[in-house]
């Protein structure tokens, strides 16, 4: 009876990378506030990687659009009860913290740090948004299953999260940089996302009980268990675990999580709109 | 703020003709679709954004009085909802409230982010790939700010769409209501003409001879906006779970040194 909103490909990635954006960005802001001068490459690395991600972010959205040119109509509105309004609101303004958050992670002087731990405190109540308003988004819809999932914004925040520091945790990696000390806390960070995002995804289930079915049961079930259960969160939680030490097999697990966070948000969106 | 208008659709009247579905596709010149055969006389299966009066045919067992099979009839349209889960979606304020009560999607303004698409309890509104933008019956706009009804109600020969200030269409159809029960239609109801009931009531409210979920309409429906604030709460508490976690990690000086 209720009408799919066609939310396709563009949007399952936006979802995705404002999910990693968001998480970057308050994981790179808390190691700066409260890690130590060690850390600077995980505080580099998280601003880096939400710059682009959330600037790609706001031409997907605008893409999406029926009539793109007409995205600036958003700003002639704020219904603080709607998470498309303050969605629209928020990205931009996340996007300018973004911004200023990079432009002064690459500076040296104590001062720029001093400024950037204090911008980073203020942009990362933003980036917490940005990472989990999608799923309130979805879940102040009518849309059967959207509709019943109280937990979706818990859920695609603690993917956020995840994700975001799987994609640091690559970066790292990618420039020789995980021989570091943040290398460790970025682990135990993520070990620590993982398993939150693990019970958020049981609890969702649970909860949801038969309407739970779009994600438990048919086409994308396989994809629900195996791709964001098994392959996103479990195997790379052992892994991890277990070879602690390897560098490469915690990139491995990274690249895991990550392909977890792309396939949760797949199957949210399209299980409903087959 | 003017009186409120209303439709109020007597589906106990209604014979199916379509001339409904007819006269809004010529007045709002909706054009041509392909045919959508659903296995009975109904078409399309649900609204489009090219068919904004819709004429169900919903065959019910043992329906009638006596038992016999009923072929219930009812001309579907938007709600115009006192509440519309539509109105409240729109993130660029191109879905209003007329004076009249009834609620408008501004053609000009609507960016095709197609949330209101999904924010509607009832499945009415519909996204147009030709314009980009979301469509759905404008309750004539036109015609009712030059003292004309809705083209619907001017066109149905048995009356069962009726146009008019929605107190007055109340009143009627409650009085209607009694006549049916009396004639054995046990099962006759209003459905949106409470203003205290859901969504506020409805501005096109129906009479039904069955219970709404035999027209495959909601039984209680509600805003969907109604749960921002416990999804956000939720959200809040896990930024809080996550970032603690996230903190403790970074403060705590690298458990057992860079390889831990």
């Amino acid at each position: 009876m209720l009408k799919s909103p066609h939310w396709e490909m563009m949007i399952v990635w936006y979802f995705f990378f404002g999910g990693i954006a968001g998480g970057a960005y308050f994981t790179a802001a808390i190691a700066d506030v409260f890690g130590t001068a060690r850390d600077r490459a995980v505080v580099r690395a998280g601003y880096l990687l939400a710059l682009p991600l959330v600037a790609a972010c706001g031409l997907l959205l605008i893409a999406d659009l029926g009539v793109p040119s007409r995205f600036l109509n958003m700003l002639s509105t704020f219904k603080f009860w709607d998470p498309m309004s303050i969605g629209a609101w928020a990205v931009g303004v996340f996007g300018m913290f973004s911004f200023v958050s990079a432009v002064l992670s690459l500076s040296p002087s104590e001062t720029a740090a001093r400024v950037r731990r204090r911008v980073g405190l203020v942009g990362m109540l933003f980036g917490f948004f940005l990472a989990s308003y999608t799923g309130v988004l979805l879940s102040s819809s009518a849309m059967p299953f959207w509709s019943d999932a109280r937990l979706m914004g818990a859920l695609f925040l603690a993917s956020g999260a995840s994700t975001g520091i799987a994609a640091i945790t690559l970066a790292l990696f990618a420039t020789g940089h995980a021989a570091g000390e943040g290398w460790g806390k970025l682990k135990h960070a993520d070990h620590y996302s993982i398993v939150v995002e693990l019970v958020l995804v049981l609890a969702l289930v649970v909860l949801l009980g038969a309407a739970a079915k779009p994600l438990t049961a048919g086409p994308y079930a396989a994809l629900f268990w195996g791709g964001l259960v098994g392959v996103g969160l479990v195997v790379p939680l052992v892994l991890d675990l277990v070879a602690s030490r390897a560098r490469t097999v915690g990139a491995l697990a990274a690249v895991l999580v990550l392909i977890g966070g792309f396939v949760l948000r797949y199957v949210v969106l399209m299980s409903v709109q087959a | 703020m003017a009186r409120t208008l209303a439709m109020f659709t007597d589906t106990s009247l209604c014979i199916g003709c379509r001339a409904c579905q007819v006269a809004c596709k010529q007045w709002n010149e909706l054009g041509l679709e392909v045919p959508e055969w659903t296995g009975g006389y109904q078409n399309h299966a649900h609204f489009t954004d090219k068919t904004f009066r819709l004429v169900r045919f919903v065959e019910e067992p043992a329906g009638k009085p006596n038992g016999d099979l009923a072929w219930l009839l009812m001309s579907d349209v938007c709600k115009h909802c006192a509440q519309a889960g539509c109105l409240e979606a729109c993130p660029t304020g191109a879905i209003y409230r007329t004076e009249y009560g009834t609620v408008n999607i501004n053609q000009d303004v609507c960016n095709g982010c197609r949330y209101c698409v999904s924010s509607c309890p009832f499945g009415v509104v519909a996204f147009n790939e030709e314009t980009g933008t979301a469509k759905k019956c404008t309750f004539c706009n036109d015609r009712i700010h030059n003292g004309l009804g809705p083209a619907c109600a001017k066109a149905c020969p048995t009356d069962s769409i009726q146009f008019g200030f929605r107190d007055e269409l109340v009143k009627k159809a409650a009085k209607r209501v009694e006549t049916l029960k009396g004639m054995g239609f046990k099962d006759a109801q209003l459905y949106g003409a409470d203003s205290g009931g859901f969504l506020g009531g409805l501005n096109a409210f129906f009479l039904l001879l069955a219970k709404p979920s035999t027209y495959n309409l909601p039984a209680d429906p509600k805003l969907p906006q109604r749960n921002v604030v416990v999804d956000s709460l939720l959200s809040i508490g896990s930024a809080l779970a996550v970032g603690l976690g996230v903190l403790l990690a970074f403060r705590t000086r690298g458990k057992g040194g860079p390889d831990a």
